[in-house]
């Protein structure tokens, strides 16, 4: 060979002005020896760019195909090796591992079908197993997204538990807010928020918007920083300021991404300056106050600053380095002592306490996961004794080779170690096709997720999810492979050689009946939680609330205060479109509430005239709701005595049957009057009639007094329009929101709902267990019974000589057949019964999560064994049915 | 290397050896493969062609030698090969072999 002229080549000749992409350039310089890389590279980048003149789309393709055949086999290095290879006893477990590793893909490779029944179990226990672990990661293992978000804490009072029983958490009253801030040491900062709907107006169509209102220093306790522009100063924190935060999605779609900083906003009919917009990495989907598109200053005056009785704000806090949650919880006790005994009208029985925000954000949800967690480990349990099962069928296959391998000096830890590495090898195939898996799953479920999970928009595949999919590979392949390899393994060679292949039938049976065992046991377990489950659901979901679900429609309309100001015209408003309404087709009744049930609400303070107000700890206290006549109509709630509200009431209120007997024991209420405190001392409101009591909160709590006001005088700005429909209350929806639209065009319509589905919102929890819980266990069902199947498939080959010797001596099919299903159903049967125990032990864990049911129903569990018999029945009988057709002289003469 | 009795030609090895006997001074990978591409219709993948011509070198049969850098090329070298003796002599047993089996049928081998 001779050199040209240009001795020297370009340091950078590989990444100088070519065509090729840098992908290509920079896997094939790893791929090609140092004399080819160069000359190959300039093949590739000089027809490519032919190519690509004529046509760019077939180069692109033309090139993809190129470097996947160059990646395949590059032309090879030709010179000689200088050391040959590295010195044998250096590395003697790498030299072999690497070997083995190769000898096992070839031998994988040389049974597909085999291969890819292994890998496709594997990866779907694997898949779930790791789809599961992504939630668990995002939503209990991966900190909020905030610097040092370990310290945030939500604050509460505990209110009297005469009064709210079983409520552990409520809101702060401003005046109890500043002096918790000025008293309680431990806190480096708080700050008070709350949610305002606001009407936007000015760009398009009118939409309703809930801002998060904020109080001074609330962006600090979180330590956010502004993308653009600045947050509020706490000078800002102060009644009539008109500016406002905007976030990133709103600045985006919204101001179109241009400069935002100084327009201007409208919301309810103000003008609102925009300062500061909202980093996209603050936002918080799953915490209201970072959830929200617009953010501005609460701005409380003197006088509101002072209200005690009053408690409708939240609080977050930031704990000082070094104190614990314990510590400042008993802080928070002291100071809410103290101010009982200096307030005791107002804050008599009112405690404190707080909660990690993190801890808030995810709420009861960690226990779900965590069970969901151990459900799926179960399947992949499954899943491991299954291919242990399928390798123990190949290995037997190959005792040969592993005794002649032994014969020609391979130590049993050898012999050992090339088993493992084979099983490892499919454990990591079916990680990797089980993580793509996990991917397409997550992202098919994510609508699912994210109304049923905290923080389900960051649910993501990262490097602990990866860390965990490969951790859990090589567990499972080695828990996959570790018994056939140890019971083939060890077989001795003279045994292997003498029985020639035959008569298998009797080797590791035991073993594998064991695994068929388990994996019986283990989908008990599963199916048991997965039917309590959807037990509990049903039973949920049948409990009668007091009111009628099927057939309502609801849907919000917030009147913005700026265009309503008075309650006359909000008055006229909800009585014009409600009896628009009731005049549309399949509409039978219309009414307006603020809450509607299992959502809620008010609980306020109740006095009786004539009788002295007590302190709120005494008092008795009701669900309040604010409602139009024929409420109780749409939801089908009895009126039990007295009337409904009539259209010229002024003051009227209606009580559930237990107010009644709360308030006035044996009494008929009709005529008697009340005031609540809260909202006014001086207004008698007269009972006109007694309806049934309705679960306000949910379901699987008893129903609470409730009092139903009505005023013609008085009128809410946001109330939810409820219709009793005739027909499918979806199908009404459009004449309904035309209603509000001809009514006032700049009026937005939120929540539009049927009544079913806010019942079914508040069951997401139940309904998410019973959907995964019920997957997992079909999936370990058809796991079980292709376990089963195997087995049995397994044993009629081995035992097809006996079986033809009976056939032969004049068994008849049905003695064949019974023969192989007992065999068969004999460690279904055990399995079952290991399983039953392992259930109601495992049901412990689960009693908490379960509603109407017990976790360990006998009756349930009864039709979880049949389940399984029948599945393990049906396993058993293709097996038998051939075995009962072998002709006894094939078998004989084989 | 130089052992008597060379194995005879493997097909795509008379295909190689064809497009460095027509290319002439102008014999590299790509202009090879392209030749081939045109004429037998084998869309070859160029890692194949330089692993022939390597293997054709090893036995004597080419030679080769690197050109100099060019733009069209993100200023890397081309790769020239060409026939020694001994290739021009494997090549002609090969085309004598194909046309002395092919005799009186050509005719019929030429139809598609």
């Amino acid at each position: 060979m001779s050199a040209s002229s240009s001795n020297r080549t370009p340091p950078d000749a590989t990444q100088s002005s070519s065509t090729l992409p840098g992908l290509v350039v920079w896997l094939l310089s790893r791929r090609l020896s140092g004399a080819w890389r160069e000359v190959v590279l300039g093949d590739l980048a000089e027809e490519h760019a032919a190519r690509a003149a004529v046509a760019p789309a077939s180069a692109r393709r033309w090139l993809v195909w190129q470097t996947i055949r160059c990646l395949a086999a590059p032309p090879p290095d030709r010179r000689p090796a200088a050391v040959p290879s590295l010195p044998e006893e250096k590395h003697p477990m790498l030299q072999t591992l690497a070997a083995d590793l190769r000898y096992a893909i070839r031998v994988l490779r040389r049974t597909p079908s085999f291969t890819l029944a292994v890998v496709a179990v594997l990866a779907l226990g694997i898949g779930a197993t790791t789809a599961i672990f992504s939630i668990v990661n995002a939503v209990l293992l991966r900190p909020l997204p905030y610097d040092g978000a370990d310290r945030l804490v939500r604050l509460f009072h505990i209110p009297p538990q005469s009064t709210f029983p079983g409520v552990r958490q409520f809101p702060l009253s401003p005046a109890n807010f500043y002096d918790w801030q000025r008293q309680a040491t431990g806190f480096e900062a708080m700050a008070m928020y709350r949610g305002r709907s606001f009407t936007l107006t000015g760009s398009g169509a009118p939409r309703a918007i809930v801002a998060a209102v904020v109080g001074a220093g609330f962006f600090d306790v979180l330590r956010v920083q502004p993308a653009q522009g600045r947050l509020f100063r706490p000078d800002e924190d102060a009644p009539g300021s008109k500016v406002v935060v905007i976030s990133d999605a709103f600045w985006r779609t919204q101001m179109g991404g241009t400069n935002a900083i100084g327009r201007s906003l409208t919301l309810d009919g103000e003008g609102y300056t925009i300062i500061g917009v909202m980093p996209a990495a603050a936002s918080l989907a799953s915490w209201f106050p970072m959830a929200r598109d617009l953010w501005v200053p609460l701005g409380l005056n003197a006088e509101g600053r002072a209200v005690r009785e009053n408690h409708n704000l939240q609080v977050v806090a930031r704990l000082t380095p070094g104190v614990r949650i314990e510590e400042a919880r008993s802080q928070l006790e002291v100071v809410a002592r103290r101010l009982e005994q200096t307030y005791p009208e107002a804050n008599a029985g009112w405690g404190a306490t707080l909660v990690s925000l993190q801890d808030d954000v995810v709420g009861d949800i960690g226990s779900t996961l965590v069970m969901l967690l151990a459900a799926v480990g179960l399947v992949l349990l499954i899943a491991c004794a299954n291919v242990g099962n399928l390798l123990f069928t190949r290995a037997l296959g190959r005792r040969k080779e592993v005794a002649i391998r032994a014969a020609l000096g391979a130590g049993r830890r050898r012999v050992l170690q090339q088993l493992l590495v084979e099983s490892v090898v499919l454990g990591v195939a079916g990680g990797v096709t089980g993580l793509l898996l996990a991917q397409g799953g997550l992202r098919a479920g994510a609508a699912l997720l994210a109304d049923q999970v905290p923080r389900a928009d960051e649910i993501a595949i990262d490097g602990t999810v990866l860390l965990f999919v490969l951790g859990a590979s090589i567990v499972t392949g080695i828990l996959a492979g570790v018994v056939p390899a140890l019971r083939i393994g060890g077989t001795p060679l003279t045994e292997a050689l003498k029985e020639g292949g035959r008569g298998d039938g009797a080797i590791g049976l035991r073993t594998r009946r064991l695994l068929v065992i388990g994996e019986v046991a283990l989908s008990v377990v599963l199916l048991m939680g997965a039917a309590v489950m959807v037990r509990s659901l049903i039973a949920i979901q049948s409990i009668d609330g007091g009111f009628q679900p099927e057939g309502v429609l609801t849907m919000l309309v917030n009147l913005p205060e700026t265009r309503y100001r008075t309650d006359a015209q909000r008055s006229q408003f909800f009585a014009e479109a409600l009896s628009r309404m009731r005049s549309l087709p399949g509409v039978t009744a219309a009414a307006a509430i603020d809450n509607v049930p299992l959502t809620g609400g008010s609980v306020q303070p109740i006095v009786l005239e004539g009788k002295p107000e007590l302190l709120p700890r005494d008092q008795p206290a009701v669900q309040v709701r604010t409602s139009t006549r024929d409420y109780a109509k749409v939801m089908q709630i009895p009126i039990v005595r007295g009337r409904d509200f009539a259209d010229s009431d002024v003051d009227a209120v209606l009580v559930s049957r237990n107010a009644a007997r709360l308030l006035w024991g044996d009494e008929d209420p009709v005529g008697k009057r009340i005031t609540l405190p809260l909202v006014s001392r001086m207004q008698l409101r007269t009972v006109v009639g007694v309806v049934g009591d309705v679960k306000q909160a949910d379901l699987r709590q008893q129903p609470q007094p409730t009092v139903y006001t009505y005023s013609r005088e008085r009128s809410s700005r946001g109330l939810i329009l409820v219709l009793r429909t005739s027909v499918p209350p979806l199908s009404v929806v459009s004449a309904a929101t035309g209603v509000i639209r001809g009514l006032d065009p700049e009026q937005p319509v939120q929540g539009v709902r049927s009544m079913v589905d806010v019942r079914d919102n508040g069951l997401t929890s139940e309904r998410f267990r019973a959907l995964l819980l019920g997957s997992f266990a079909i999936v370990a069902l058809a796991l079980a019974s292709v376990g089963i199947y195997s087995v049995l498939s397994y044993i009629v080959r081995g035992r097809s000589r006996e079986i033809g010797i009976r056939a032969a001596l004049g068994a008849q099919t049905s003695d064949v057949l019974r023969l192989i299903v007992r065999e068969g159903m004999t460690p279904a049967l055990i399995g079952i019964a290991v399983g039953a125990v392992a259930a109601v032990a495992a049901s412990v864990g689960l009693e908490r999560l379960v509603y109407g049911v017990s976790a360990s129903d006998p009756l349930t569990l009864a039709a979880v064994a049949g389940t399984l018999a029948l599945v393990a029945l049906l396993a058993s009988v293709v097996p038998a049915w051939r075995a009962s057709r072998i002709a006894p002289l094939t078998t004989l003469r084989g | 290397m130089w052992k008597k009795a060379q194995p005879p030609l493997g097909d795509f090895e008379q295909l190689v050896l064809m497009g460095v006997l027509r290319l002439g001074d102008a014999a590299y990978g790509a202009a090879i493969r392209q030749e081939i591409h045109a004429r037998s219709g084998r869309d070859v993948s160029i890692s194949a062609v330089y692993t022939t011509l390597d293997r054709l070198e090893g036995k004597g049969f080419l030679s080769s030698w690197i050109g100099a850098p060019t733009a069209e090329r993100g200023g890397r070298r081309r790769k020239f090969y060409t026939l020694r003796p001994a290739g021009t002599a494997a090549l002609q047993q090969a085309y004598r072999a194909i046309t002395a089996m092919a005799a009186g049928f050509e005719a019929r081998l030429e139809t598609e």
